[in-house]
């Protein structure tokens, strides 16, 4: 088996029309799952494909390089918006960990349990998708995740980066984890949210994605809806907002517990991110 | 294709499967770094590639071509122990030892990340310095495991190392 590093898009793209390698960024996600005596015909890195590694910031769009690591995005100069992603990025197992692993690693396995799902869901993020046979292609985060584990990537096609519309620069953000134990731990449920509120503290634009409570990490449209105008304190979250939700029973969680968690984490997030 | 290991450049093995922690064990004989879990939960297999720390079980060898790598064996000046080294002797962090090479290169990662103002999670304040508070060692380490439970004397260790004694 070979190890292909192109340091060029185009070069990069002409390997994957080659079919049956398999793309590898930090490899967190794929070594541990790798089979034995089972392995694809290459593994192509992306990490060294020059400018994947950059985040950058033009007038309407922030851009994440296909490349960018947790630790990029903890060290990076991002405005209130992005907080809830860089504490999502704290959060990502261990330094270690996010020292090699990736935001578009992570939104490529499509874990359920993807802690960076969330917080992306809630900042519009875009996938940029390239391939050499059709060219490249922008798709909503919520369509290109179509199920656990699956997504709309074809075999010759790679995520060049994400994007998000630059946001309010008044818009604040929190995320909450929960797990089984402090450190190291995939997330029984999670939630972000995204806020700007008035001077007189009322909410004028919400956004809640909530994570490992559906096959795919959801908005909850309704609950930003019924918060508009409301101050935070005074946020009720009826059980009704919670439908996009489809939580099972499984070993980190029974169902009935994920939904008193979401609720709770929905409420402390709108606090959170009030209080920045 | 070479990495550099320790100050010293290897040839990458012709098998592009084989893992970093599996290079250096079994092809160069380097046994300092251990293999706990093989899956990036223990740290034991903790190194530096161009100083910072990643997991050489979760690593292709051939992932690293160009890099350079430091391993427990050498962070010492010859004979002499490496600062680090010497607090995990005077505060006795360890009882094993078998976790101890990834405590130590954390370690010495930690110290840069916090001289650099790198937030964790337990300095949610993004915009003053990180405390060298026993919280933020705890916080800071937790990608490395001791089955022994020193980790008294592990944290112990680190914060002299940091300059943080503060309980
Ligand atoms: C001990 C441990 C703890 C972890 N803790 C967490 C956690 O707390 N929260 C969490 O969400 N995850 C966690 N993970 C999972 C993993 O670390 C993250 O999902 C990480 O962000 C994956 O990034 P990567 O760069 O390592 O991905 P890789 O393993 O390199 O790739 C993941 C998948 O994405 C594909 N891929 C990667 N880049 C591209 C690209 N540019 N284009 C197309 N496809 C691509 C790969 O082919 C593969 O299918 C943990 C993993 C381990 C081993
Ligand atoms: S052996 Fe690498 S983390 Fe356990
Ligand atoms: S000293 Fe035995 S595992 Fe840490």
């Amino acid at each position: 088996m070979s190890y292909i590093s192109p340091t060029k898009i185009d070069e990069a793209l002409e390997v994957l029309s080659r079919g049956s390698g398999k793309i590898i960024a930090g490899g967190t996600d794929v070594y541990p799952s790798a089979q034995l005596g089972q392995h694809p015909d290459f593994y192509m890195d992306v990490t060294r494909i020059d400018g994947l590694k950059r985040i950058s910031v033009s007038k309407d769009i922030v851009h994440f390089g296909s490349a960018v690591t947790w630790t990029d995005i903890i060290n990076a100069d991002l405005g209130s918006a992005f907080d809830a992603l860089k504490a999502t990025a704290r959060e990502v197992g261990s330094v270690q960990i996010q020292n090699a692993a990736t935001l578009a690693g992570n939104v490529c396995n499509a874990s359920p349990a993807a802690d960076g799902v969330p917080p992306l869901l809630a900042l519009d993020a875009s996938v940029e998708l390239a391939s050499r046979a059709q060219g490249s292609r922008l798709l909503p985060l919520a369509e290109f995740i179509t199920g656990v584990r699956s997504t709309v990537l074809r075999r010759d096609e790679m995520v060049v980066g994400l994007q998000v519309p630059v946001p309010p620069s008044t818009m604040t953000s929190a995320f909450e984890k929960l797990g089984s134990r402090r450190y190291l731990v995939i997330s029984i449920c999670m939630t972000a949210v995204n806020l700007v509120l008035d001077q007189d503290n009322r909410i004028t634009d919400a956004r809640i994605a909530v994570g490992a409570c559906s096959a795919v990490a959801q908005r909850l449209p309704a609950l930003e809806a019924s918060v508009i105008g409301q101050r935070p304190a005074d946020v009720e979250i009826k059980p009704e907002f919670l439908a996009p939700l489809t939580p099972i029973n499984d070993v980190r969680g029974a169902a009935a517990y994920r939904y008193d968690v979401v609720q709770e984490q929905c409420r402390r997030a709108i606090m959170q991110a009030a209080s920045r | 294709m070479t990495i550099e290991i320790n100050n010293r450049p290897y040839d990458l093995p012709d098998d592009a499967r084989i893992s970093l922690l599996d290079f250096m064990r079994e092809r160069l004989e380097f046994f300092g770094s251990k293999k706990g879990c093989n899956q990036g939960a223990c740290g034991a297999c903790t190194v530096l590639v161009d100083g910072e720390r990643i997991l050489s079980c979760l690593a292709l060898a051939a992932q690293y071509d160009g890099r350079s790598v430091t391993t427990i064996e050498g962070v010492a000046n010859g004979d002499e122990l490496h600062p680090l080294q010497a607090l995990f002797v005077e505060h006795e962090g360890m009882q094993c030892g078998y976790c101890t090479p990834g405590q130590i290169m954390s370690g010495i990662a930690l110290k840069s990340e916090l001289e650099r103002g790198a937030p964790s999670n337990v300095s949610s304040d993004l915009t003053v310095a990180p405390r060298l508070s026993r919280d933020e060692i705890k916080e800071r380490l937790s990608g490395n495991l001791c089955r022994c439970g020193a980790h008294n004397g592990i944290i112990d260790a680190v914060a002299a190392y940091v300059g943080g004694e503060e309980q």
